[in-house]
């Protein structure tokens, strides 16, 4: 941390640009409102009370700029349509990042704006600028009701939003974050008791907003910020109309691993590989939303997803398609039986997933709903020459999706720029291969060019003595791996990011990893991850330290 | 509601309520006022309420010395040092017992709300409160920290 974290959070380029735009706006906006305040002939009575009424002022004006900021990051279609657009411009993925920047900043203004008000207050009282005690402006006019309201509406949101809470229960986060909505009537609303005023009484109308200008000298932000507002709301309604569109699922799967498969059929959902979607499952919970990754190629007649059995919601899920933790444990066992028969088969598959079949319950298959789809990063495949795809855990459902398009593009032969796939699965244990096996058989099978797909599986397990002995012996001479049955032989242990990076450099640099290119030209590698931050971090670092001047490394991640 | 770990919860309220109430604590000793004046007080133009005679303990340990707000200022840096917890008492029978903290939080908000800026930071003690009832009343336990325990996974 000390230097370190200053130096990455403050004074990296991309980093100092918005910090400078960020800070530099909220600091511009409370100059300006503490200076239009105390220089405001009209207010001359208000200006009594110096300093503390020229903080609130300006406090107050730059609260509206974040209030206003709050939701645009949350605008996730809008911000689909136009990232593809404006990656270059502000990094459409690090929507969630940026709601968090304003959010602290709105707490800290909260903080001056509210202290100046208790001295603003206080004052009035004292000195009797206007008849009315201090406590009549908290907790009876409009603009102390909702100040307090908010304040409290920010403690539950921020508390519960902090990411212990959120992995503990999600439901608590989900619920309690929709109070925005009462949050953001309070902001538009925090002016209509005309405070600002340059008359001891304020002065109301008949119609909307229920004040007159002509007294009230406010800022009137509410008229600039309630447009994000109403394009939220919109889009939420908008996600409701289009989540009922006619879907049906259409099949579940079980894989031995304990992923479930759902196969949903909605014809009007459009996506491009890549892209997650919000599940919704009415049976489960009619309120809940649950964001999955498709595994689906656009190309294919169905949406999947992949689901493991980890939260409480897809635990209930699970029981109600009838594939609880007793059935998936048994097929684990009879999938793990299977592999020791098929041993003297050398194309058996490691225990096939099993479809459940809704004749055989007594309930049918529930009803779905699913909305999005929503962008991630590796929509831009296939913009770049070489592409790495770095997968950890179930972080690898992305590259299902992916690896499925890029197989029908290579089929269709339309590949765009891309050259070469350099496929990473880090993964912790062997069971957990099982569903997306299947899928990499396919794709490596398919491959007419040796070179083209690459795939480098790691296994970071610690292995025990039998599991040793095993590999020892099926591993030596065998065409296929025993563990994964792919072509491709399973690493043991962690990859170091450097070396391999290192190496895909000077070989890019030499011209013998892309036949047929010059080494002149600039080769753009694009890294795509999916998985937990910390390899995210080794990944980037190994990712910046080899881009040279022939070879850019670019670096993406996805978040969940 | 989950798997939601309510004194993990009730920890994070009781420390913004902890500090908003240093704060206002710390506000209240530059701008002195009972916040239960307006009970029998008149309102004098200029002057503000004069507070009736009845309040008068009040008013010596708020207004005329500011006692009550300096115990807010010195309870809330306590229950921060608790709740986050400072070093030296990590571990220790403060930083793990619930019913200190659950006792901490009320004197917290019985404090905070007799004296004007402290009135949100003693509301939300007293949700942070609730919320290490809940805790209590569902028998949870504070998990002894995992010594040598690194982030893992570091590549």
């Amino acid at each position: 941390m000390g230097e370190n974290w200053f130096r990455r959070e403050l004074l990296t380029p991309r980093r100092l640009i918005f910090n400078i735009l960020f800070y530099g706006l909220h600091l511009f906006f409370f100059a300006y409102g503490w200076y239009s305040q105390a220089t405001n002939q009209k207010l001359a009575a208000l200006n009594g009370l110096k300093w503390s009424v020229w903080t609130s002022r300006g406090a107050g004006l730059v609260l509206a700029f974040d209030g206003g900021l709050i939701l645009i990051p949350m605008l996730r279609n809008i911000i689909r349509v136009v990232r593809p657009r404006l990656a270059w411009l502000f990094p459409a993925d690090e929507n969630i990042w940026f709601h968090r920047q304003v959010a602290y900043s709105m707490a800290f203004w909260a903080m001056v704006h509210t202290t100046a008000h208790y001295v603003n207050f206080f004052n009035v009282e004292r000195t009797q600028v206007r008849p009315e005690i201090a406590l009549d402006i908290h907790y009876t006019q409009p603009g102390g009701i909702t100040g307090h309201f908010m304040l409290l509406i920010m403690v539950v949101m921020y508390t519960t939003a902090h990411h212990k809470i959120r992995a503990q229960c999600f439901e608590a986060f989900w619920y309690t974050h929709h109070l925005a909505f009462f949050f953001m009537i309070g902001l538009y609303t925090h002016a209509t008791g005309c405070f600002v005023r340059d008359s001891a009484e304020p002065t109301f109308s008949r119609v909307f907003p229920f004040y007159t200008t002509d007294h009230c000298l406010g800022y009137e932000s509410w008229r600039f910020t309630i447009w994000p507002g109403i394009i939220y709301f919109g889009e939420r309604v908008w996600r409701e109309i289009r989540a009922r569109r006619a879907t049906r699922l259409s099949k579940v799967l079980v894989h031995p691993s304990g992923a479930m498969e759902l196969r949903v059929i909605k014809p009007s959902f459009k996506y491009v590989a890549g892209q997650w979607l919000f599940i919704q499952v009415p049976d489960v919970s009619g309120f809940q939303w649950h964001p999955f990754t498709i595994t689906s190629a656009p190309e294919d007649p169905y949406v999947s997803v992949h689901i493991r059995q980890v939260g409480d919601w897809t635990h209930a899920l699970g029981e109600r398609l009838g594939a609880g933790p007793s059935v998936v444990q048994s097929l684990t066992q009879a999938a793990l039986k299977g592999k020791e028969k098929d041993e003297a088969s050398p194309y058996g598959t490691r225990g096939d997933f099993v479809e459940l079949d809704p004749g055989y319950s007594a309930r049918p298959l529930p009803a779905v709903r699913i909305d999005g789809p929503y962008g991630a990063p590796a929509e831009d495949v296939f913009k770049v020459e070489v592409a790495v795809l770095v997968g950890a855990g179930i972080g690898v459902t992305p590259f299902a999706s992916i690896l499925k398009h890029i197989w029908y593009r290579q089929r269709k032969g339309t590949l765009g720029s891309l050259k070469r796939v350099e496929f990473f699965w880090v993964c912790r244990d062997a069971p957990s291969f099982g569903w997306f096996q299947s899928l990499l058989q396919e794709v490596e099978a398919a491959q007419a060019d040796p070179n083209f797909l690459r795939i480098n599986i790691y296994l970071t397990q610690k292995i025990g003595e039998d599991m040793l002995w095993n590999i020892a012996v099926n591993d030596a001479g065998a065409e296929y791996d025993p563990l994964t049955l792919l072509r491709t032989r399973t690493m043991f242990g962690r990859p170091d990011w450097k070396s391999i990076y290192n190496r895909m450099r000077q070989a890019i640099e030499t011209g013998q990893y892309i036949p047929g290119s010059n080494s002149q030209l600039k080769t753009k590698v694009g890294t795509y991850f999916c998985g937990p931050g910390v390899l995210a971090k080794s990944i980037k670092e190994a990712c910046v330290a080899n881009s040279s001047a022939h070879v850019d490394f670019t670096f993406a991640k996805e978040h969940f | 509601m989950g798997n939601l770990i309510w004194h993990e919860y009730a920890r994070l309220v009781s420390l913004t309520a902890s500090v908003y109430t240093i704060w206002a604590a710390f506000w209240g000793i530059l701008y002195r006022k009972y916040f239960w004046d307006f009970v029998g007080g008149i309102v004098r133009s200029p002057g503000g309420i004069q507070p009736s005679p009845n309040a008068s303990v009040m008013i010596a340990i708020i207004v005329k010395a500011p006692v009550l707000q300096i115990f807010a200022l010195i309870l809330g840096l306590g229950l921060v040092a608790v709740e986050y917890p400072a070093p030296f008492l990590k571990g220790t029978v403060f930083q793990r017992s619930l019913i200190i903290k659950i006792m901490m939080l009320l004197v917290q908000s019985i404090v905070a709300i007799l004296f004007y800026q402290g009135t949100n930071g003693g509301l939300w003690s007293m949700i942070a409160m609730g919320c290490y009832i809940r805790a209590v009343i569902k028998g949870e336990k504070m998990e002894v920290a995992k010594e040598n325990r690194g982030r893992g996974g570091k590549a």
